[in-house]
């Protein structure tokens, strides 16, 4: 494989512009728009749960504003990079460039609305009357982590779909369950020590928003191995999902 | 012709691809992981043991009737398909002009297409701020800059895709079909420019419909059909075969 030149990077940025731009959400109201879908579940889930679920839980629709931020990132994300190369048919058959670019240029262009998103959220939060510490400094590097796990999930899927379609079809399911088994309206506690709280450690969407509500409604710096420990199993999925990218890239044209 | 700096080697070129009956499924996937592989009964041949050369300065046509592997040959020389057999090798970076415009995005403007699409031809933003202006001009679209891509014509797009393109220097160019879009004043403009590409000594291999194109601009023409390499030398006598067989 080769090493990516200056002219590389300059088609991966008008690529993931042009998706930003493609998303209607360059003007103030498109961007609106994305951020009140998480608002609207916001709603909904604080009043079904606040009273039993969210009642030992301190700063509760930040809580689950922070997790629902995290999660529909993950979900929009994926869900694009997986398609990418479908939905951009014509220059995954017709043009000449790495076409790992189409799956990072998606990655990148929502990872703008995820720091929007992200400052609206802590705006919120210093609003209702939670402390600024400097645990916040933290922030960047889990959005970072974040990054790192919607990058390889959409290698992974971008690589597979082109082959096998109902793939699309499978993940929502997925998505849908792991709104389920990732703490996103109920405390970890609440599903016990058994084989749920096993299925909560290995969740790594669980860990990042874990770790996001750890330093801004807990104040609390995070371990460096506990951040490690994250990150570099994410980076060596990065490059597996990559790998594979790479070695399916010769047969999307055929497929696609 | 042998003097000449050999840009384009094709030996024994074999493309297959797999038979496919409705949508791919994982389940078809997996099944295909474990048992398939390219040739064979589960197969389309769509090139057969294909062997030429382009050198830099010449124009090499492609000429064959639908489905006779033309637009197959040039995405396995650019590197979009990988081949079944045989070699490709190729001396200098590639520029693969299929289809004007691929990659333009009717929603975006005039002007951030040129940005997009300049991308896509290999051009750094910088570079491109510097010849904006020729682009547009070259392209008669002074009027558009701010305008959606979608409010133009087939033609105008045509011609503002092929005036980013013309400024990719890459010393090999794959053209497929390139001039149909267009005028006639635009077809003379672009074969001005191919006429200046040559000069260049850029290698250069186009595909085309167009017999009287073909004969104007390739000195050495390849004939497919069927995938098969039919013939392939002076584009006279390559011509006056296609032209027997046709008809």
């Amino acid at each position: 494989m080769r090493m990516y030149d200056a002219i590389d990077l300059n088609l991966l940025r008008e690529l993931t512009v042009s998706q930003y731009k493609l998303k209607d959400q360059s003007s103030f109201f498109g961007f609106l728009w994305s951020f009140l879908n998480p608002l609207l579940m916001l709603g909904v889930l604080f009043v079904f749960f606040r009273m039993r679920l969210g009642a030992e839980i301190e700063h509760y629709p930040v809580y689950l504003l922070l997790g629902l931020l995290l999660y529909t990132h993950f979900a929009n994300t994926t869900s694009l990079g997986m398609r990418v190369l479908r939905a951009t048919r014509e220059l995954t058959t017709e043009t000449v460039f790495p076409k790992e670019f189409l799956v990072l240029s998606a990655v990148l262009s929502s990872a703008v609305d995820l720091v929007i998103s992200t400052v609206i959220c802590l705006a919120i939060a210093f609003a209702s009357g939670i402390a600024p510490t400097l645990a916040l400094l933290w922030v960047p590097a889990i959005l970072v982590a974040e990054l790192v796990l919607v990058a390889w999930v959409s290698f992974f899927l971008a690589a597979i779909f082109p082959f096998a379609w109902d793939i699309d079809h499978i993940f929502h399911v997925l998505l849908r369950a792991l709104f389920f088994v990732t703490p996103i309206f109920y405390d970890p506690s609440f599903v016990g020590q058994g084989l749920a709280q096993t299925i909560l450690r290995l969740n790594p969407l669980a860990q990042v928003i874990a770790m996001l509500r750890a330093v801004v409604l807990g104040g609390e710096g995070l371990a460096l191995s506990t951040f490690a420990l994250f990150v570099i199993p994410g980076l060596v999925l990065l490059g597996l999902g990559f790998a594979l990218f790479k070695r399916l890239e010769p047969r999307f044209a055929e497929y696609v | 012709m042998s003097e000449r700096v050999l840009r384009l080697r094709i030996h024994g070129l074999g493309k297959d691809f797999p038979l496919r009956d409705g949508r791919d499924t994982a389940a078809r996937a997996l099944r295909r992981l474990v048992t398939a592989r390219d040739g064979g009964p589960g197969c389309i041949r769509a090139l057969v043991d294909v062997s030429f050369e382009v050198h830099a300065g010449e124009m090499v046509g492609v000429v064959g009737n639908n489905g006779a592997g033309k637009t197959t040959l040039l995405k396995l020389i650019a590197g979009i398909h990988r081949p079944s057999r045989g070699e490709i090798e190729r001396r200098g970076d590639l520029s693969l002009l299929s289809g004007l415009g691929v990659g333009m995005v009717p929603d975006l403007t005039v002007r951030e297409n040129v940005y997009l699409y300049g991308a896509i031809c290999r051009l750094h933003r910088a570079r491109i701020r510097g010849i904006f202006d020729e682009i547009i001009a070259w392209a008669e679209l002074a009027d558009f800059v701010s305008a959606p891509l979608r409010t133009l014509s087939t033609g105008m797009t045509a011609r503002l895709a092929f005036s980013i393109a013309r400024h990719n220097e890459a010393p090999i160019l794959l053209l497929d079909e390139a001039m149909t879009a267009g005028d006639e004043r635009f077809r003379r403009r672009c074969e001005e420019h191919f006429v200046a590409c040559r000069g260049r000594d850029m290698a250069m291999l186009m595909t085309s419909h167009s017999l009287e194109l073909v004969e104007r601009f390739c000195e050495r023409t390849l004939w497919l059909r069927s995938g098969e390499q039919m013939a392939f030398g002076e584009t006279a006598a390559v011509l006056s075969a296609y032209r027997r067989w046709a008809s």
